[in-house]
């Protein structure tokens, strides 16, 4: 990483001019420059819908501008589809795979391949890619069967076989454990660069910006708003320049580690895997402390006793996504419990029983086996809507699936779980409803035209502020937080952060269910490991051991 | 606004695309498109006593209509409202020829009895949904057939519905007629005359909007056809809702049977094979060009019962009169495709837009 090559380089692999897309009313992007360079990584960084997808959907041919030149290796180029993109040599690895899960892993990258299929060919050229660049898997492996880092393998190595020349990278570590993003830079960084491909990052976690990349471009409404090398840069820097506003980086999690850390990460040329976690470990507060231990002995908000939950079975949800795949146990005599005003971070690599686990506290499925209890009081599952009558509010993982009705309005989503409140003898009192609907519109500061207007007609930042707004109104003994800030920009991270934790000082109980450790640092008093669908690992905050706590996320014994 | 006079330009341009290719239908065909239009204007409102007709057929129509808002609106696919209809129908005959007592009070047990009967029929497909998980769209539409042959057996057999050898003359299949004091009064009104059973239906309009749009039970009807997951999550029961939901729609298309028959204006008081004549089905459509919503559905009834009523003045231009279920086939598709055009462009966009904000992070 020499400083010296900046913009006025050699000529970049790939440069876009003057890019502007417009949405209906909405501008993507607003003549955004952008040049990438071979050898080097480049970060693209913003809230949401700052236009950062959008732009990269230009490049790869998905959405085609409305003015603007696109330029690779110095000669302009019409990108108008994917194909295009594919002869240019531009690939992209996105954030949502687009893998087969019945199909091998051979089959996956050879899908799409025209003519006569040569399988020991294909499987060859994934051993090669493999041992090249690290990235070792098993080609005759069900795609099904892999965890989550594995499948980005696949799509990864699906792009490298077509030897690209331009790599973009969208939101990479979203699904990661962070032993594996670590992995995934390392690779990055040795092979890909060291080959002169040119590789876009999008982002929005700040650390992984300023630690695997050389240059950071930073996008706002559409715009740019910075460039600069990452030598210039510091987290403060880089969250008010996303933002437009100063951010308080306290509550920020993923830059929260950073502040503190960033020395040792920026100087050395690639760290071990765990340091970053002693970064993170070090400086954080207790933000538990005196609240829950003061208390009177009660008893516990939520507790749930060897909740079992087998595939196929119990689930009234016949035609719903809940299901990861046949053979796999969800849950497996799950046992925990949460105190009021307490938090529990529940850790773990994603496909370990998270999504089952939210689906037993949202009345979803009923557990085959095993106990739950709000309150002190036993919960019957079998009752459609136990849970959330018992006050167990639940902001789940994908608010489209179970948090919201997009055909509806916003003060009736904001009334979901008890219409009652706004109703007299089952006849709603919709002056009352809409009133009640502006209070909290006006308390959550969700943007939208009114308590009238259709709900998806909301930004997904403001579509989930509703669930947290009906959610924390509806007084809830418990909080189920499935992944509550996945996708969402540094200043809405910070206000759920925040509400979150008012509502823990308000005595409700809850559950953080999060695949990133940071956020379960900064939020919970104790952190539980969840793996293959039951709990095998527990400790409080002030005795985490993150090495350890990673261990037992990949199921490891420590 | 903007976007309503968009809606309005698509629905002109559909509307007049329809009316045209009808147009050049009848003329291809040799006839002319003046005269048929003519005709139908004279058979559904012009001509003396045709709109009391024409209102009359709408009432059974819009009655299956609403049946149909109330299903679809809970997420249920109900498209057996033709034998639900003819099995209310069945039951009110029966009751209307068979039950003693002053007409009055037969008139309200006959109707009670064809919702009974409606809502037996989609009960059966209820319990097979809720039971076995088998799907309604299919369970619905095939008991419209055994509906059909149901009540073809009952016509034939004396013990039944089998009008009494001397009073049908040669016919096999026909019941007894309803006795003058067992039938829905008429009023007669600037020359029409009126089945009274249109009160009940616009009665049934403001009552199933306002369940609709104002209670509890609507709203959480209107969660479970939305979405399902959210409605289990805060405790709206599929098996209530949605089992309430098909047996009210198939109480409806039951009531609409017995209002067709105690109302004039169909089979002259007395039940035959294909009694519902295709009622069950229009409604559907009713619904479906009303998109679900019991208001607009009253405007659709009136445009179909009109092409039906109008229909009968073909004759005399010489055009084949089912070109009227191609006009109205044509219309449906008119209707239906401005909505779509709008989803396409603005919800679309809109959702789009939101799901690209949710993973441009």
């Amino acid at each position: 990483m020499s400083p010296g090559r900046g913009e006025q380089g050699p000529t970049p692999a790939a440069r876009l001019h003057g890019i502007s897309k417009r949405f209906g009313p909405v501008v993507a992007c607003d003549d955004v420059e952008l040049s990438l360079h071979g050898g080097r990584i480049h970060g693209i960084l913003g809230e949401n819908g700052a236009g950062k997808s959008t732009l990269m959907k230009i490049l790869i041919g998905l959405v085609v501008p409305d003015s603007g030149t696109i330029e690779v290796d110095g000669e302009r180029h019409q990108v108008a589809d994917p194909l295009d993109a594919a002869r240019l040599g531009i690939a992209m690895v996105h954030q949502h795979f687009s893998l087969v899960e019945a199909l091998t892993v051979w089959e996956n990258v050879a899908l799409g391949d025209a003519g006569r299929l040569n399988a020991a060919a294909v499987r060859d050229r994934i051993g090669d890619i493999a041992t090249h660049y690290g990235l070792g898997i098993e080609p005759d492996a069900v795609v099904g069967d892999l965890p989550v880092g594995m499948r980005q393998r696949v799509e990864i190595i699906k792009c490298l076989r077509r030897d690209p020349h331009i790599l973009i990278f969208d939101e990479p570590t979203s699904v990661l454990t962070p032993a594996e993003s670590e992995q995934l830079f390392g690779s990055l960084r040795d092979v890909i660069v060291g080959e002169g491909r040119a590789v876009a990052l999008v982002s929005h976690k700040l650390d992984e910006i300023l630690h695997a990349t050389d240059e950071v471009t930073i996008m706002r409404q559409g715009r740019v708003t910075a460039r600069m090398p990452i030598e210039a840069a510091d987290a403060q820097s880089l969250a008010t320049a996303m933002v437009g506003r100063p951010v308080s980086l306290r509550s920020e999690r993923v830059a929260f580690r950073l502040v503190d850390a960033s020395p040792g990460l920026i100087d050395g040329d690639r760290p071990e895997p765990s340091e970053p976690s002693r970064g993170l470990h070090a400086p954080t507060v207790d933000p538990a402390g005196d609240s829950s231990l003061a208390a009177a002995p009660t008893s516990p908000a939520l507790q749930l006793l060897e909740v079992t939950v087998r595939p196929g079975s119990g689930s009234r949800s016949g035609a719903s996504g809940s299901a990861n795949g046949p053979g796999r146990s969800l849950l497996d005599g799950l046992s925990l419990e949460v105190g009021p005003g307490e938090v529990l971070g529940l850790a773990g690599v994603e496909g370990n029983g998270q999504r089952p686990l939210v689906e037993v506290l949202s009345s979803l499925i009923v557990p085959d086996r095993g106990e739950i209890r709000v309150d002190g009081r036993r919960i019957d599952p079998t009752t459609p809507g136990a849970l959330t009558r018992a006050r167990v509010g639940v902001i789940p993982e994908d608010r489209h699936d179970s948090g919201l009705v997009l055909d509806m309005t916003v003060a009736e989503n904001l009334f979901l779980i008890d219409m009652d409140r706004v109703s007299d003898r089952g006849l709603i009192d919709t002056r009352q409803l809409r009133d009640r609907a502006a209070e909290l519109i006006a308390e959550f500061d969700i943007a939208c035209d009114g308590p009238d207007a259709a709900l998806w007609s909301l930004s997904g930042g403001n579509q989930q502020r509703v669930v947290l707004a009906r959610e924390l109104s509806h007084h809830p003994v418990v909080l189920v937080a499935a992944q509550p800030t996945r996708g969402l920009d540094v200043g809405a991270i910070e206000y759920t952060t925040e509400r979150l934790r008012a509502a823990a000082e308000d005595g409700v109980g809850i559950l953080l269910i999060s695949s990133e450790l940071e956020e379960i640092l900064d939020l919970a008093q104790r952190v539980a490991v969840l793996r293959q669908g039951r709990i095998i690992g527990e400790m409080d905050r002030v005795e985490v051991d993150i090495e350890r706590l990673g261990l037992m996320m990949g199921g490891r014994s420590a | 606004m903007k976007a309503e006079a968009e809606v309005g330009v698509y629905y002109l341009v559909s509307i007049a695309a329809a009316l045209l290719l009808s147009a050049a239908l009848v003329e291809a065909t040799g006839g002319s498109w003046a005269d048929v239009v003519g005709a139908l204007l004279n058979g559904s409102v012009l001509k003396p006593g045709r709109i009391g007709l024409t209102i009359g057929v709408a009432v059974p129509m819009l009655i299956v209509a609403l049946g149909t808002v109330i299903s679809t609106r809970a997420g249920l696919v109900n498209i057996g409202q033709e034998g639900q209809l003819l099995v209310g129908a069945a039951a009110a005959t029966y009751v209307g020829v068979e039950l003693g007592g002053p007409g009055p009070l037969v008139v309200v047990a006959l109707i009670l009895a064809g919702v009974a009967g409606g809502a037996l029929w989609a009960g059966v497909a209820a319990v097979l949904r809720y039971w076995r998980g088998v799907p309604e769209v299919l369970t619905t539409l095939l008991m419209v057939t055994i509906a059909t042959q149901l009540v073809g057996y009952g016509l034939k057999n004396q013990r039944f519905l089998l009008a009494p050898a001397d009073g049908r003359a040669n016919r096999q299949q026909i019941s007894e007629q309803l006795a003058e004091d067992r039938r829905l009064g008429r009023l007669v009104l600037l020359g029409n005359e009126l089945p009274v059973s249109v009160f009940l239906a616009v009665a049934l309009v403001a009552l199933l909007s306002l369940v609709m749009a104002r209670t509890v039970f609507g709203f959480r009807l209107r969660m479970l056809g939305s979405n399902a997951r959210t409605a289990r999550r805060v405790g709206v029961s599929e098996v209530r809702y949605g089992g309430a939901a098909l047996v009210a729609s198939g109480a409806m298309a039951g009531l609409a049977g017995a209002v067709m028959l105690a109302g004039g204006n169909f089979g002259n008081y007395t039940l035959v094979p294909g009694f519902s004549s295709g009622i069950g089905w229009t409604g559907l459509l009713v619904a479906l060009v009303a998109r679900q919503r019991a208001v607009s559905a009253v405007g659709v009834a009136l445009v179909f019962a009109a092409l039906r009523t109008g229909s009968g003045f073909l004759a005399a231009t010489g055009v084949e009169r089912r070109i009227t279920n191609v006009v109205e086939a044509l219309l449906v598709l008119a209707l239906l495709i401005p909505p779509a055009l709008v989803f396409l462009r603005h919800r679309r966009r809109a959702m789009g837009l939101s799901a690209e904000q949710l993973r441009d992070g």
